[in-house]
């Protein structure tokens, strides 16, 4: 295998789509890989998506985990919470309810991942459809600034911010890692993230 | 209303009496309309000389007092009168004229005046009158009597009748005859003085009379004399009118003479300008300047200065000798003697011409002046903007040439492309030569890197495997880079060729003027810039300044035989070009003979190097094709032939990779993670992508994409099946996944339905049943419902009974089931390769699945053993402890 690993971009950035059900997780996502609006809605399970980009000429690769956003069980969610590196939380701006569920899923996430400063973004969807608007802005950016995140408004119809959203957030994850493995040279503590750091150095 | 009123007022004015007048009314209109305003009026006409009699019908006015006469007959058209009744008196009558009038008298007493007057005037006046019926005897009887007339007419009515010679006195003659009155006072008293002064008066009045008469005798006379006197005078005048006459009538025929004579002078005058004109202009046509005579004869061929001379000379002799003259006037024994001096002139100077130009070629043929130096990293093709820009000089002589000799001018021709030829086909041969050089030195770099990371690249057969080699080796920027880096070298060396030819044939198009001369020679620098775009080097703005240069100082020319042709747009001088292809083309064949062949074997060998470069090959000639075929040159032609086989190429590329794709072996030994081909396959797209974007040919590479998905697609299959060590299921879930990811847009719905139906498959496969005693028994249950049995009495069947439940039960308590997934969970994580990130998909899978499993029991047993109090050992909330366990885990 090792050939195929040589062949990926030695950065992988995980990056999962949580919210509430049809905030447009998905729509977003497929914006994103395949610059492709879908009108019917279907509701994902889920879905890792893989794509090669090019983050401040650096090339990377980025790993997108759509997931359910109609979920019986929360405690589902736990695994691939664990597996995140980097969260969009959406929202719809039009439906009240979905913005109140952010509230859980900040929760169950920083439970999961125990780290207060995991990179996170606060994405209010549908801002196409401002005349819907149930969420106003001002909402929602106190919420960001409680939990010290940004908050970004997109459209996955018309692609506005979509780029932005992925791109800041894996910014963000890299920046983290970068702060990780400075502190891991110094002090090789933490088993757990010495495989991806490698990938980092190499 | 009185009748002296009526009468002042009304009848006086016209010089009528008024006889009779009886207020009426109109019989059958309303009686009850006011009786005095319609008045009947019989009034006598005094003024015409047969004494009319009218019958007026006269009505007051609507305003004021005044009357108007409304309706007028005459007596004489009165028919009949009807008075009604003779023996009862009634105050109805009829007038008929020219139709009936019915009256209504005031009473009877005025009906019976006016018919009595009627009568009377009718017997009066009238020769044929009216008829009179249904009137009392006594009213006419009475009055038959003319005597009983008077005397009635005296007594009744105050209207004297009187004779024929009767006159009214006027006011005037009533007031002298009451000033007369009143001046002899003594009339009265004394008659007989009376009469003795007014006979004497008489007298005294004749005297005078007779006197004035007297008086007026000698202006008669005077008047006379008057009268004759103008009667002489206008004589006179006449007389003297007809003398003019006769004078002016001789002028006009003087003058008309004149006109004549004049008319003949302005003919004679027109004649004469015009011979002289016409003599102006044969001499003009036919005279040649001294200055061209001596260009022709001896004018230095090989200075520019001399050429344009020559050019200008040959241009005005041409003109010269092809002057439009009368066919007559060619008789003129100095018209044919200059001809024959024009045509001596022409021939010596052409075959100067032909000889110097014949040197000429052969001289450019054979200098191959520049010893063609290869460099390495330098594709050459010389230009020979010298030759055309030394040639391009006599364009004119040689169109001159071609009007006046067309034989000797083709022979010039063919000279020409002999010796040209020569150059061409040698410089082409080595343009290629140092062209495949080039193409082995752009691969070699990249080969030596290539060979020092992987040893199994160089002598590679397929380029299948040359394109995995280099993707594995460096990332897939080196195969980019070199192939685009061939690929723009490719592109240049087509474009140097491209231009050589194209300067070539526009040379060809100038010098030998295929073009008919008709046409718009002009267009060709015009359409130049086109296929050159912004590349065009130095030396062919050289070419093209002095085709400029050349052009301007021939525009006049070309102006005065062009007219608005220059105007016409693109489009048409294409089209136009078209017809004149075969002139061209031929002579292009004839100067480029091996050009095609060299192209063929270029093409060869660059196959040959790497099939991978027919993708280039492809997007470059066609694009290199499509800029020649407006041109209809014959580059246009070779290249398009070209562009088949380089197609052919490209298509047997894309079987070898086919065949690759099929023929692939994977190794038994290792964890099967994304097939190899799988990654080559998107190695290719991205760069087939990156080389045709923007590409018209991307048709046929679509085709290409489509086979070779539905060999991978199926392929794919072969390859799960083949493996022993890995699950098919994963196999096929892991590369179709990739698929998914970085297919292309149309095949990818398909891939990631199959990836779909594939992860469905695995996640039941393997998650099987970990409560495997359980699920058996639920089955069972689950088939006694579905064959007719009561849920709640499943429980009293003896293999179905709560002591089995809870036996099965006990065999999973929930430590158990825990161990048993997470074992699953390592299983997953063994089995699926890292490269797609499955892990967490197909493990959420799993979670959802096992949920549903958990619930389903659960709804069994509720149903089936509704009172039992039996649940199974683990709860829903201890299953999602168990999962968050294990995602802690990690």
């Amino acid at each position: 295998m090792s050939k195929a690993k040589a062949q990926q971009p030695a950065v992988i950035h995980k990056v999962i789509m949580v919210g509430s059900g049809g905030v447009g997780k998905s729509a977003l996502t497929l914006q994103f890989m395949y610059d492709e609006f879908i009108e019917d809605y279907e509701p994902t399970k889920a879905d890792s998506y893989r794509k090669k980009v090019v983050l401040d000429g650096e090339e990377v690769q980025i790993d997108i985990l759509d997931t359910a956003g109609q979920e019986d069980y929360a405690a589902i969610r736990d695994n691939y919470f664990r597996s995140g590196e980097g969260f969009l939380c959406v929202f719809s701006i039009k439906e009240q309810e979905s913005f109140q569920a952010t509230q859980d899923f900040r929760e169950q996430i920083l439970r999961v991942k125990n780290d207060e400063n995991i990179p996170f973004l606060l994405v209010g969807n549908m801002a196409d459809l401002a005349e819907q608007r149930q969420v106003s802005e001002d909402e929602a950016l106190k919420r960001a600034q409680e939990w010290k995140v940004n908050y970004v408004e997109t459209s996955a119809k018309t692609r506005a911010n979509v780029d932005k959203v992925f791109y800041d957030l894996m910014r963000e994850i890299r920046s983290r890692k970068m702060e990780a493995s400075r502190q891991s040279n110094g002090k090789q503590k933490k088993k757990r993230d010495t495989k991806k750091m490698k990938c980092v150095v190499l | 209303m009185s009748k002296q009123h009526l009468q002042q007022t009304l009848f006086l004015p016209n010089d009528e009496r008024l006889i009779t007048m009886i207020p009426v009314s109109k019989m059958p209109r309303k009686t009850n309309l006011k009786k005095r305003s319609n008045l009947l009026c019989s009034v006598l006409n005094t003024m015409e000389s047969p004494v009319k009699v009218y019958i007026y019908h006269v009505k007051k006015s609507d305003r004021g007092d005044g009357h108007k006469k409304k309706m007028a007959w005459l007596l004489r058209d009165l028919r009949t009168v009807d008075g009604k009744n003779a023996e009862k008196p009634t105050a109805e009558f009829d007038l008929l004229f020219e139709r009936v009038y019915k009256w209504m008298a005031s009473s009877v007493e005025d009906k019976e005046t006016f018919i009595s007057s009627l009568w009377r005037l009718s017997h009066r006046f009238l020769i044929q009158k009216p008829e009179f019926l249904n009137i009392p005897e006594r009213l006419l009887e009475d009055i038959k009597d003319p005597h009983m007339l008077r005397e009635k007419s005296q007594s009744v009515d105050d209207i004297s009748i009187e004779g024929d010679d009767y006159q009214a006195l006027s006011a005037k003659e009533e007031s002298d005859l009451e000033l007369l009155m009143s001046e002899c006072q003594v009339a009265i008293s004394n008659a007989e003085v009376f009469t003795e002064q007014l006979s004497k008066q008489l007298s005294v009045l004749d005297g005078a009379n007779i006197h004035s008469i007297m008086g007026s005798e000698d202006q008669v006379l005077n008047l006379m004399r008057l009268l004759d006197d103008g009667i002489r005078e206008a004589e006179q005048i006449e007389s003297k009118l007809d003398s003019y006459d006769n004078i002016l009538a001789s002028v006009k025929e003087q003058m008309e003479v004149m006109r004549d004579k004049d008319t003949l002078l302005t003919v004679r005058n027109r004649n004469h300008q015009r011979l002289l004109e016409e003599l102006e202009n044969l001499q003009k046509k036919l005279d040649l300047d001294l200055k061209y005579m001596q260009a022709l004869m001896d004018g230095d061929l090989t200075t520019s200065q001399g050429i344009k001379e020559c050019t200008e000379a040959a241009q005005a002799l041409y003109q010269c000798m092809n002057a439009d003259i009368h066919p007559s006037l060619c008789k003129l024994g100095a018209v044919e003697e200059q001809q024959k001096y024009f045509k001596k002139l022409l021939a010596s100077f052409s075959k100067r011409l032909i000889h110097h130009l014949n040197n000429l070629f052969i001289h450019h043929g054979n200098e191959m002046g520049e010893t063609l130096s290869r460099y390495a990293g330098d594709i050459r093709m010389p230009q020979h903007s010298n030759i055309h820009k030394d040639l391009v000089i006599y364009a004119d002589l040689m169109l001159w040439l071609k009007k006046v000799d067309e034989s000797v001018f083709h022979e010039l021709s063919s000279v020409y492309m002999g010796s040209i030829k020569k150059l061409y086909t040698r410089e082409i041969s080595d343009f290629m030569e140092s062209a495949k050089q080039k193409l082995v030195t752009a691969k070699d770099p990249k080969g030596k890197l290539g060979a020092s990371t992987l040893p199994r690249l160089t002598g590679s057969s397929t380029s299948l495997t040359k394109i995995e080699a280099r993707g594995r080796s460096g990332s897939s920027h080196s195969v980019d880079s070199t192939g685009l880096k061939y690929g723009s070298e490719m592109d240049i060396a087509m474009r140097k060729l491209e231009r050589v030819c194209i300067a070539e044939q526009d040379f060809c198009f100038k010098f030998f003027h295929l073009i008919d001369k008709n046409q718009p020679s002009e267009e060709n620098p015009h359409r130049e810039p086109g296929p050159h775009g912004e590349s065009a080097t130095e030396a062919e703005q050289e070419v093209w300044v002095a085709k400029q240069t050349y052009s301007t100082a021939d525009s006049e020319y070309i102006t005065e035989n062009l007219g608005e042709g220059l105007m016409q747009k693109r489009a048409t001088v294409t089209n136009r070009m078209r017809q004149i292809n075969n002139q061209v083309r031929e002579m292009m064949a004839k100067l480029f003979p091996q050009l095609e062949d060299d192209l063929d074997t270029f093409l060869t060998h660059a196959d040959r190097q790497d099939g991978m470069y027919s993708m280039y090959m492809l997007v470059r000639m066609s694009q290199h094709v499509i800029n020649n075929q407006d041109m209809g040159s014959y580059l246009g032609k070779t290249f398009g032939n070209c562009l088949i086989k380089v197609k052919r190429n490209f298509d047997k590329y894309i079987d070898t990779m086919m065949q690759a794709v099929r023929e692939t072996k994977v190794s038994k030994k290792t964890r099967c993670g994304i097939i190899s081909f799988v990654h080559n396959f998107e190695d290719f797209t991205n760069l087939a992508e990156a080389i045709f974007r923007g590409s018209d040919r991307h048709a046929d590479l679509d085709k290409a994409y489509t086979k070779l998905v539905g060999v991978v697609f199926e392929q794919i299959v072969r390859v799960a099946n083949e493996h022993q060590k890995t699950p098919k299921e994963v196999v096929l879930m892991a590369t179709l996944s990739h698929l998914k990811n970085t297919c292309l847009e149309n095949d990818r719905k398909e891939a990631r339905q199959r990836y779909t139906e594939n992860l469905k498959a695995y996640t039941v496969n393997l998650l099987g049943r970990p409560l495997e005693k359980l699920h058996i028994f639920f089955e069972g249950v689950e088939a006694r419902i579905s064959a007719g049995v009561k849920p709640e009495e499943v429980g009293y069947q003896l293999a179905f009974s709560k002591q089995e439940l809870r036996k099965v039960i006990k065999e999973y308590p929930g430590k158990e089931v825990k161990k048993n997934l997470e074992h699953l969970n390592k299983k997953v994580e063994k089995q699926l390769c890292e490269e797609e990130n499955l892990i967490q998909v197909v493990w959420h899978e799993m979670q959802d699945l096992f949920i549903n499993q958990y619930k389903y029991y659960d709804d069994l047993m509720c149903r089936c053993y509704p009172d039992s109090n039996i649940t199974l050992d683990f709860t829903i909330d201890d299953v999602l402890q168990y999962f968050s366990d294990i995602a802690q885990a990690h």
